[in-house]
């Protein structure tokens, strides 16, 4: 398997801190994200490209406009909080972080490349700037941002926490626990985002094993519940930038409805895709059908 | 009794050890005892105030991990996730990311276990100072069967990177070892060990605690005992009664079992004929497999082992289950014997002790 990630060098890669705000841009930096997501595969010669693929408009819409995060200061201690739970899409966070400034650029070509590359199939705060929490075992994101949450409740901080969520990952049972607690500690300074492109590993979530009906089952759980177009960022904007402070007391989730390997014809739906080798040429149809921005 | 030894030792031997057993049962009536759970939640109480980012995540213990207190006073610093000891470890690390001081308040058995990859991913690989507080730990809630007893946590957390594990003695320590652990500056989970019901109180107040830092509670260049948890007190009764003999058995309290203090294990080694390390815990993966690790079989004397010999203990009453696994002084003193007659060391009956012995005896209890 050829190594050279070379093939293709897209656009100038940080974003400055006058980031794209108009709808336009995010698609943009939607398109940019699988790009990079794709590229950075290459490197690896196989990657999670359906599990990227299915969440890059919601990376362009939290990183590039609703979190606030500082670059120049990647551990202030207000910022907003976002965690990968669903940490083999760990790319797709890369992506927006190297854009974002957070992380160099050459490390994508190192990614899963060699020993003590910096860049892994899942997000490590040990060696990645502007990761809040190193994940990739499943069930644990929600547990972390419950803490977190209550951590600024406690403090009196108007900083919000995100995290995402893969529906697959519903299946782990505690996540169940922790949906329960962030709901009793009333904590509307949360929004759960479910990546719900109804695959998994083995095959449709039907398949393996039914979760739906979500909205319903979240909304027993005590939390308000918004469902999506996950590939709609003008509606993710409206359904994610959720007001500081005191909002009523329930916790968020938006339950985003994805196509797994969204943008690319021959992986989206495709179960095979959830992470697979990729072959230059296969590569080269990537980038190209990722040419132009998704409407 | 092995054939090795011929009948006039082997009565000889008896004789020391019924000397021995009376010797114990008098010395461990002389020491008071405190319920582990209640101290623990009294350090706790005292320690809010010094540390303003305490915060007690519980799950569905409150009152079995002796937290009633600290919630009561400090309603807002008490986290109750309900029977869920994965969102527990995971809430507590979430606290820990964002500055606050967590404190994980569950039995060792569910945090060890059911919450391991918790204690794992969230905890030691996230680099977040999070003590993850073991209740009920070894046999201290020995009715409750193997489902509550607690033999594998020590070789779990040991086993997890960046994973501290203490192991407090009596409820002195208990208080020593939160504050310690409170005040470790280690980007590190710390596994805090802890028992139940009544154990016997014997360390002094003001002995200093350090974390990674052995206590050699007495001093004897024959034989050494390694001991931590409730089994530090046996080992002391057993090394007072075996002084009595003219045997003198250093006492190690190891309260540390990762990182362990190399240093300590290495100056046992270089000065006893016998080694005996005691926990109340599987043989398999704590204390004694630590201790050996030091080693690494560069050692002449004989090591033996005392622990949970790999099986589902019975049923029962904490002090008698552990009297029964061999979890006691009387069991310790007769190994102690029993290595050092194996690597020749001669032992005077008690009506005959040298000269030499009888002042160690004297200087000892004076």
């Amino acid at each position: 398997m050829s190594r050279d990630a070379t093939l293709f060098r897209p656009d100038p890669v940080v974003v400055q801190d006058d980031q794209p705000q108009t709808l336009q841009g995010l698609r943009e930096m939607a398109r940019l994200n699988r790009v990079d997501a794709a590229r950075m595969f290459m490197a690896a010669g196989n990657g999670h490209f359906g599990s990227c693929f299915s969440c890059a408009e919601i990376f362009a819409t939290l990183f590039f406009n609703v979190l606030r995060i500082a670059v120049e200061n990647p551990n202030w201690s207000n910022r907003d909080r976002f965690i990968l739970s669903k940490g083999h899409a760990a790319p797709a966070l890369y992506s927006a972080l190297i854009r974002r400034g957070f992380m160099p650029e050459a490390w994508m070509d190192e990614f899963e490349a060699k020993v003590g590359a910096k860049l892994m199939t899942h997000p490590s705060r040990r060696y990645q700037n502007g990761v809040d929490a190193s994940t990739g075992a499943l069930g644990h994101g929600l547990s972390l941002a419950v803490g977190m949450a209550l951590a600024a409740r406690i403090d009196q901080r108007d900083y919000r926490n995100y995290v995402l969520l893969g529906d697959g990952e519903l299946h782990e049972g505690s996540i169940w626990e922790a949906a329960a607690s962030a709901a009793k500690y009333k904590l509307d300074n949360l929004v759960a985002i479910v990546d719900a492109n109804g695959l998994c590993v083995d095959g449709t979530l039907n398949q393996v094993m039914p979760i739906e009906p979500l909205a319903s089952k979240w909304t027993a759980f005590g939390w308000e519940v918004e469902e999506l177009d996950g590939h709609d960022i003008q509606t993710l904007l409206a359904a994610l930038d959720i007001e500081r402070g005191p909002r009523g007391g329930m916790p968020r989730v938006v339950i985003a409805r994805t196509v797994k390997g969204r943008g690319v014809s021959f992986m989206q739906d495709v179960r095979g895709w959830h992470a697979d080798v990729i072959t230059p040429a296969q590569y080269q149809r990537v980038l190209e059908e990722l040419q132009e921005p998704l409407v | 009794m092995t054939s090795a030894f011929n009948q006039p030792a082997e009565a000889h031997h008896d004789n020391c050890t019924n000397q021995l057993r009376k010797t114990i049962a008098n010395l461990r009536a002389c020491y008071p005892s405190r319920i582990i759970s209640e101290q623990f939640g009294r350090s706790m109480v005292q320690c809010a105030a010094d540390y303003p980012q305490l915060i007690a995540v519980t799950a569905d213990l409150m009152h079995a991990t002796g937290m009633a207190s600290f919630g009561s006073q400090f309603p807002a610093r008490l986290i109750n996730v309900g029977v869920a000891e994965q969102n527990m470890a995971g809430v507590a690390a979430g606290l820990a990311c964002c500055g606050k001081l967590p404190v994980a308040c569950g039995y060792a058995a569910f945090t060890s276990l059911r919450a391991v990859e918790q204690a794992k991913v969230d905890c030691a690989y996230n680099e977040v100072k999070v003590i993850l507080a073991g209740l009920s730990a070894g046999l201290s809630y020995g009715v409750g069967g193997p489902t509550h007893q607690t033999y594998e946590d020590v070789a779990i957390m040991r086993a997890i990177p960046n994973m501290i594990v203490v192991v407090p003695s009596d409820a002195v320590e208990v208080d020593q070892a939160l504050r310690a652990c409170l005040d470790h500056s280690g980007a590190a989970p710390i596994f805090l060990r802890l028992g139940r019901g009544p154990e016997h109180t014997f360390n002094a107040p003001d002995a200093p605690f350090a974390i990674g830092r052995a206590r050699r509670m007495r001093d004897g260049a024959e034989a050494s005992i390694i001991a931590n948890g409730s089994m530090v007190f046996e080992a002391l009764l057993a090394s007072d009664a075996l002084a009595q003999l003219g045997i003198r058995a250093s006492v190690v309290n190891m309260h540390t079992v990762k990182p362990i203090d190399t240093t300590a294990v290495l100056r046992e080694a270089a000065l006893c004929k016998a080694m005996i390390v005691v926990e109340e815990h599987s043989v398999i993966g704590g204390l004694g497999s630590a201790v050996l690790e030091v080693l690494r079989g560069g050692h002449a004397f004989p090591v033996e082992c005392i622990g949970i010999n790999d099986i589902y203990p019975p049923i029962g009453p904490t002090p008698e289950l552990r009297e029964a696994l061999g979890l006691h002084a009387d069991n310790i003193a007769a190994c102690t014997l029993r290595l050092l007659q194996q690597v020749g060391h001669a032992i005077d009956t008690p009506g005959t002790i040298n000269s030499n012995a009888k002042r160690q005896v004297q200087e000892h209890t004076a």
